[in-house]
């Protein structure tokens, strides 16, 4: 009886819309699951033989060492910020943050450029004190320098998880091993790092999510991953194909990884208590200390975003009247428009998700809530090349139905910006999903369930009451996408319509094409747009733990 | 009988326990029910129940001969005519005074709902704050706004959840003295459940005791009453 009613009541607008969307996201996921069990052909039985031993393992090493890193600079980062009184903290509290404004691939350039022959180092070495340094140290181009730049790019996000999981730690955990007589060093070791595990590995899933789905770093680096046999099979032998046997290969790694996270952090969620905590309050360093503690924070500082944005400057101030042509402004408005369009539809569909998930409880709105979070975990190649195929089918049914009444399609999908927009959504819905779930999670479903009472409908409550009140939530998670597309590169490269550039993919392609400096202004252009985001959204986060 | 409520039952999916079991109870137009229970023992669920925000798992409840609930029918929340004041008033945030309490005013004409509008504000004494946002005003003020909302569109049937719980104790002699004149001057049948034996007292026409999620025993207030000191607080303030 209360089931069929259950049932009734479940079957709505909002239920149809979201399993809608889920299926659009789960489309990708399910053909690279169905190529992955087809027959293979001779060209992967190749790459099988002689490539994928190359690939798997650098890509488990450049996971395992950008993990291991960004763990010890995030994490040391964190607890210093958060446990410590030091000069320069307050600054050193949000700036540490900005890195993450660098795209890697764009660093990778930026590092080779400065440590090259010609570069600032070897040039000043030469003409000024007529050193000649051995090549050797000076190349980046390897996989060491591959994890040099994921690691310097990437451990904000590990810094950004912990500080915030520490910062919601009592002090009394603190003060009481203090009083147990620990000192600095053991407390980081027996307290800290245990109690963080599971922020830990949150974070180090994120990262190695980061560097899996990578292109342009490693293929700068001339580095084999996963994503760039994918490039080459797919745009350098049109082997579609071995395309999706490799990304199917992949998704098997992303998996297991998955499967790590969730055993790795166990039951213990990093969820915060909501309960009054007394805060920990920072503790007044020794003047040496505290200098030690600037020094290392100035130096990760100036590594992961002074040097290279500084670089970057010059090369733009060198450039700038050559490149900022009309063709340029071009740059900015497809890069805008792209971002804004998906990040538009990403909200909408995001809002309509989360407000079903969040009414209907169930364990079939569970299960969308799930799946609505895997498009992240997917490599945006992989979701490249789905995409793709799929949008190849439907444009060759179009041709043949367009045919048969003797009409030339009105549209081919294939070389339209609609391919480009729907892998975006795909991609990036999780990331506008989970602000605008946490924003719903926040006011809790009083409001809804106070309107419904006064007489509105759940329509009319969800325009009233439902997105007036989670519109910060909202904007947050537009802003989160907007710049997560300005900042992507292999899923644009792969669907760019012709002779369509993003910011990113021309300054990829100037840099591919040893024109450093030519790439410099496009990618300022991201870095500054995102630094200014990373800001404003360190100032909100920082008003809203105030309270 | 106004309102109609019979055996009714309801289990969380989650637990193991049926929360509420054989609940039955029957109120006349524009009487005062208080539903006294311990914390835990069920009472926000029965207002839910009646509300429509929880469907029960069997048993039916009308109010004024139409069904709202039993094992073929449901009415949602929007179509009953049930209001609720929530323990934590749930005000729009986002809105003024004036717009909380006109919210519910949907099928009026735009002159009716600035008639019903003042006459809610001159009830609750809140002429002065209409272009007030919530958290600008204080406990109980935020408290007579949520009830000038709650009784706006003339609800059929009126909930309280713990509606003093959130005030000081000299404010809640004051608020629950105007409620009970304000819900007679109105003739709202109302229900509202509290933990605490002075303010069932001192609202209710009738008390309820919910034990184990069915009805205990039933009292006149003025039994309660005179078996402890609740009479000082009874006869002190109202007679
Ligand atoms: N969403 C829920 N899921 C499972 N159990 C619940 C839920 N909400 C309340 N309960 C349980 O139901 C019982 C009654 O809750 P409630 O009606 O809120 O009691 P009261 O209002 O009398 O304090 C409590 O034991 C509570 O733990
Ligand atoms: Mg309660």
């Amino acid at each position: 009886m209360r089931l069929i009613q259950q049932v009734k009541q479940q079957i709505n607008i909002w239920a149809i819309l979201s399993s809608m969307f889920i299926l659009v996201i789960l489309l990708p996921a399910m053909l690279v699951g169905k190529h992955f069990f087809a027959k293979p052909n001779e060209n992967w039985l190749h790459i099988k033989e002689y490539l994928l031993l190359d690939i798997l393992s650098n890509t488990l090493v450049l996971m395992a060492m950008t993990g291991i890193l960004t763990t010890a600079i995030g994490v040391s980062l964190a607890w210093l910020i958060t446990v410590y009184q030091f000069p320069l903290r307050n600054f050193f509290k949000w700036a540490l943050i900005l890195p993450l404004a660098i795209p890697p691939f764009i660093g990778a350039y930026t590092y080779h450029g400065i440590l090259n022959y010609t570069g600032v180092i070897q040039s000043t070495l030469r003409n000024q004190f007529d050193v000649q340094v051995e090549q050797k140290y000076f190349d980046i181009m390897n996989i060491g320098g591959a994890i040099f730049i994921f690691t310097i790019f990437l451990y904000p996000y590990m810094y950004v998880i912990t500080k915030s999981f520490l910062e919601n730690q009592s002090s009394s955990i603190i003060e009481n091993a203090r009083i147990l007589g620990g000192n600095s060093i053991e407390i980081f070791f027996r307290i800290i790092l245990p109690i963080s595990r599971a922020a830990i590995i949150g974070g180090v899933s994120i990262i190695a999510l980061e560097v899996i789905n990578d292109y342009g770093v490693v293929k700068y680096f001339g580095i084999q991953t996963f994503i760039t046999a994918i490039f080459q099979t797919w745009a350098g032998m049109s082997d579609l194909d071995s395309a999706f046997k490799l990304a199917g290969t992949l998704m098997v790694v992303v998996i297991l990884l998955l499967l790590f996270e969730k055993f790795a952090r166990g039951r213990k969620r990093y969820s915060y208590s909501t309960s009054k905590i007394r805060p920990i309050i920072p503790k007044k360093l020794t003047k040496s200390k505290a200098m030690l503690a600037s020094g290392y924070c100035a130096v990760i500082f100036c590594l992961a975003f002074l040097i290279p944005f500084a670089q970057l400057f010059l090369w733009m101030v060198m450039t700038y009247d050559k490149i900022v042509t009309v063709e340029f402004f071009g740059l900015i408005k497809n890069s805008f428009f792209v971002a804004a369009i998906s990040a538009v539809i990403i909200v909408i569909v995001g809002v309509i998700i989360a407000n079903y998930t969040r009414i209907y409880q169930g364990i079939y709105a569970k299960v969308i809530s799930k799946v609505t979070v895997i498009g992240y975990s997917i490599p945006g190649a992989v979701i490249a090349i789905s995409v793709l195929s799929i949008f190849v089918a439907l444009d060759n049914y179009l041709l043949s139905v367009f045919n048969y009444f003797q009409m030339d399609p009105l549209i081919i999908f294939r070389t339209s910006i609609i391919m480009l927009i729907t892998a975006y959504v795909i991609r990036f819905l999780t990331v506008g999903y989970n602000s605008i779930e946490s924003g719903f999670e926040k006011i809790g479903n009083s409001f809804t369930e106070a309107s419904k009472t006064l007489g509105v409908s759940t329509i009319g409550t969800f325009f009233k009451v439902d997105v007036p009140m989670v519109k910060g939530a909202i904007f947050g998670g537009f802003i989160l996408v907007f710049i997560d597309i300005l900042k992507e590169l292999p899923l644009t490269m792969l669907l760019q319509p012709f002779n369509f550039f993003t910011l990113a993919t021309r300054a990829f392609r100037y840099a591919n094409d040893e024109m450093v400096s030519e790439a410099a202004s496009a990618s300022l252009i991201i870095i500054f747009i995102s630094g200014i985001c990373i800001y404003f959204f360190h100032k909100i986060s920082e008003k809203g733990s105030e309270k | 009988m106004f309102v109609m409520i019979e055996n009714l039952k309801y289990q969380y999916n989650k637990s193991t326990k049926a929360i509420i079991q054989n609940f039955s109870l029957k109120i006349k137009k524009g009487e005062i029910i208080s539903i006294l229970g311990e914390s835990g023992s069920g009472k926000s669920t029965i207002l839910r129940l009646l509300a429509g925000l929880e469907t029960p798992n069997s048993g039916s409840i009308s109010i004024n001969d139409n069904v709202i609930v039993n094992h073929h029918h449901f009415l949602p929340p929007e179509k009953r005519e049930v209001g609720i004041v929530f323990q934590d008033y749930a005000l729009f945030p986002h809105m003024t005074v004036e717009r909380n309490i006109k919210y519910g005013l949907r099928k009026m004409s735009r002159i009716q709902k600035q008639q019903r509008l003042d006459e809610m504000l001159q009830l609750v004494r809140l002429e002065d704050y209409k272009n007030r946002y919530p958290y600008e005003l204080s406990g109980g003020q935020q408290q007579r706004v949520a009830l000038a909302r709650a009784l706006a569109p003339a609800p059929s049937l009126l909930l309280f959840d713990e509606p003093f719980s959130n005030l000081d104790a000299h404010l809640q002699i004051k608020i629950r003295n105007e409620l009970r004149e304000i819900l007679k001057h109105t003739n709202t049948t109302s229900i509202f459940v509290t933990h605490d034996q002075t303010d069932a007292v001192a609202l209710a026409d009738r008390i309820i005791l919910l034990e184990n999620g069915s009805i205990g025993n039933e009292l006149k207030p003025s039994e309660l009453a005179s078996t402890n000191y609740m009479l000082q607080y009874r006869t002190g303030l109202r007679i």
